[in-house]
């Protein structure tokens, strides 16, 4: 198809049925309406008036609530769960983010090899991904009880003095949560990562061999600089990801114990259906809209300028 | 773009006006003639089928169309529906204070019907009324009561060769000789904050309430505190408990369902919880017996009291579509026969006397505790705000992972007892 274009003559050509000459009308910008409407209906206008809540002391139920300016946000710096729940959420993310991206990183490598099993281990390692979140949670709130199968195993392995009780463990539970994210994500950024491998072309990495270049430098000096995209993608994705962390955390721990796994994400949730706390919630759900924004705008432009900087 | 946000307004205001059209439609369709129609949300799911069904056969011409779903999911769901006008006619409502769907919660903004005219509102027991009602009158129709006690799995016990404790004193012995034979005396699966309660209940109800039974109504008055009271003794003995090595290893790893396995296949003695336990422990193992007994907290057995509280009960929506139909529902309800129904799927014993329900022989003294007068509602009904709970919940999972003391907790719950509803 592209082929049969590039062998028409340039210039104008007068028939409208000419898929070149439809191709260069810009659609009407009203075309763009009906998504528009349907977004700001079920997005910004909620979100708007969501935002509206947070500076009152609404319950959820009492249509007679008060306007009480910037309270609950002062609230929150007294608020000792708060404050603990976002040190939480950015010790969760950032580790989240490094040892899912490092361990993604050297799974691609490793299946981008000619190993003869690499088909079927890329399938595999990527099969956790497509469980729901929720249940790769239970699953592993099971394994780590103190009677589960990770003890079990250290027991018959002579590793007996190793057994934890890794959820009940207030220094131990945040790190399972971490692990349990990276064992179900990892597979998912190394996907990623290899797509951008694949689309390095053999040539360079055959003519760098005949330059006689090790592998470390043919990493850092072919892989890194035109896999920088790919890096892009997966460090937004899993920062982002991180720093919303709910599902995993609420049915591994409920963020317990006591408040050691509490998140803001889970902290919202708690103020706002068993507390009845709605327009403290909100707050923070306000607060956690402007980490996330500040945090990958931030990323993006740093990320960004590294990859042009490559290219 | 302004004006897209114009459209955007105009159509969400288009929307609002159709959405309120159908409402409107919906109400008229509902008053005519024999073909009624009741809307019910409960969360008393496995239990209230029958009793619909029971209510219908009873009632030719009446279909009750209902939802279930669980408590966390139908607080959010009522809430919302109530504040917007869409709620059914008949409600689950839970008693006293203390939970976003509690009835003090929902009739103080003026949700519920009243519903003290009903027959059977001044037959309830006091300890019932003081949370079925928010300023003298009636709004909740609690038909079901739950105590908390130990409950021993009978086999298990009887192997073990040790008897079930009577005293304070005996119950510590109990601890050390069953966990010095392999088998802890307790399961306790406090993964799931709730369960962290459930001990200190049964413990505070003997502890506290049985040197002063005006306690809640002192502490309201900011006459004593939960730090300053015999509070700090049932701490001190739920950690007792602990160090005597009550509980299985690992509480805090342990689930409230793994916890339910270690006592229903006897690898505990028994477990300290509600009677609803019973029929869960005998899901797992339907061939055992278990037994419910009020947990020793002193040694003298003449000064026991159990906590024993009304569940969810109903309410009738103050703008329900057919409130005679509703108010004929809630009397089904509170009638024997459909109390012995709820009752007896649910485990639970029936509020009012002589509603004929046969009550599972493992709970013979909780009922006997019921008719002398014995016990105490769950100490969270009468407390003013749901934030006093949830301090007591996590804190008591800090006690138990050492990032807090039992004092810190009780001075934190002081704390937001004294910040009011």
């Amino acid at each position: 198809m592209s082929a049969d274009l590039q062998v028409r003559p340039p210039g104008r050509t007068v028939s409208p049925a000419s898929p070149r000459r439809r191709s260069r009308v810009a659609p009407p910008w009203w075309f763009v309406l009906p998504a528009l409407l349907l977004f700001a209906f079920v997005v910004l206008v909620p979100s708007a008036r969501g935002i509206y809540y947070a500076f009152t002391d609404w319950d959820g139920l009492d249509p007679d609530f008060a306007l009480i300016g910037l309270r609950n946000f002062t609230d929150m710096l007294d608020d000792g769960d708060a404050l603990q729940a976002v040190w939480h959420t950015l010790v969760i993310a950032v580790a989240i983010t490094v040892i899912q991206n490092g361990i993604g990183l050297l799974l691609a490598l490793g299946v981008n090899s000619m190993i003869k099993t690499r088909n079927f281990l890329r399938v595999l390692l990527f099969a956790p991904a497509v469980i729901t979140p929720i249940v790769t949670a239970y699953l592993w709130r099971n394994l780590l009880g103190p009677d589960g199968a990770v003890n079990s195993l250290l027991g018959m392995v002579g590793l007996g003095s190793w057994r934890q009780d890794w959820l009940g463990d207030p220094d131990l539970a945040l790190w399972m949560v971490v692990l349990v994210v990276v064992w179900q994500f990892a597979g998912y950024s190394m996907v990623i990562f290899l797509a951008g491998l694949q689309s390095i072309p053999r040539e360079i990495y055959e003519a760098a061999a005949i330059d006689g270049t090790g592998a470390v430098r043919r990493f850092w000096s072919i892989v890194r600089p035109l896999l920088a995209p790919a890096i892009t993608i997966n460090l937004m994705l899993s920062i982002i990801g991180g720093i919303k962390l709910f599902d995993q955390v609420y049915a591994l721990t409920g963020g317990g114990p006591g408040h050691a796994t509490d998140t803001i994400s889970t902290l919202i949730y708690k103020d706002a259906f068993t507390l009845g706390e709605f327009g403290y919630s909100i707050a923070l759900a306000v607060v956690l809209t402007v980490i996330v924004s500040i945090v990958s705008a931030g990323q993006f432009v740093v990320l960004n300028r590294n990859e042009k900087a490559a290219s | 773009m302004k004006k897209s946000i114009t459209i955007a307004l105009a159509a969400v205001m288009l929307t609002t006006a159709c959405s309120s059209g159908t409402n409107a439609n919906s109400g008229s369709d509902d008053g005519g003639g024999g073909n009624q129609t009741l809307t019910l949300a409960s969360v008393d799911q496995g239990s209230i089928e029958d009793v619909i069904k029971a209510f219908e056969a009873a009632n030719p011409g009446v279909k009750v169309n209902f939802t279930t779903s669980g408590a966390d999911q139908y607080q959010a769901q009522i809430r919302t529906q109530l504040s917007s006008g869409t709620a059914p006619d008949v409600m689950t409502v839970w008693p006293g204070n203390g939970n976003p769907g509690a009835t003090y919660v929902l009739s103080k903004p003026g949700y519920l019907l009243d519903l003290s005219d009903q027959p059977w509102a001044a037959k309830l027991p006091d300890s019932f009324k003081s949370v079925a009602q928010y300023e003298g009158k009636t709004y909740n129709a609690l038909f079901g009561l739950n105590g908390i006690g130990a409950v021993y799995n009978d086999e298990a016990l009887s192997k073990s060769g040790l008897n079930a404790p009577t005293t304070w004193t005996e119950l510590l012995s109990f601890c050390r000789d069953a966990a010095g034979k392999g088998t802890p005396a307790y399961a306790l699966g406090i993964q799931d904050n709730w369960v962290t309660q459930l001990v200190l209940y049964a413990l505070a109800a003997t502890v506290v309430f049985g040197q002063d039974k005006d306690f809640n109504t002192k502490l309201a008055a900011g006459q004593t505190t939960f730090a300053g009271s015999a509070w700090t003794q049932a701490m001190a003995k739920y950690q007792d408990m602990s160090k005597a090595g009550c509980f299985q290893k690992n509480p805090l790893g342990t689930s409230y369902e793994a916890s339910q396995t270690l006592a229903a296949t006897g690898r505990t003695l028994g477990i300290i919880q509600g009677n609803w336990i019973i029929g869960l422990l005998k899901g797992k193992n339907p061939n055992g017996k278990f037994t419910m007994t009020a947990l020793p907290a002193t040694d003298d057995p003449a000064t026991f009291l159990m906590p024993a509280a009304a569940g969810a009960g109903y309410g009738v929506n103050a703008k329900a579509k057919n409130k005679e139909l509703a108010l004929k529902f809630i009397t089904y309800v509170m009638s024997p026969e459909g109390m012995k129904l709820f009752n007896e799927k649910q485990g639970s014993l029936p509020t009012l006397p002589d509603a004929g329900t046969t009550v599972d022989p493992g709970l013979k003294q909780l009922t006997t505790f019921v008719q002398e007068n014995k016990t105490v509602p769950f100490m969270d009904q009468l407390w003013p705000n749901a934030k006093v709970q949830q301090t007591m919940l996590s804190g008591l999972q800090e006690v138990f992972s050492n990032q807090a003391t039992a004092d810190d907790v009780l001075k934190d719950m002081d704390t937001e007892y004294k910040k009011g509803e």
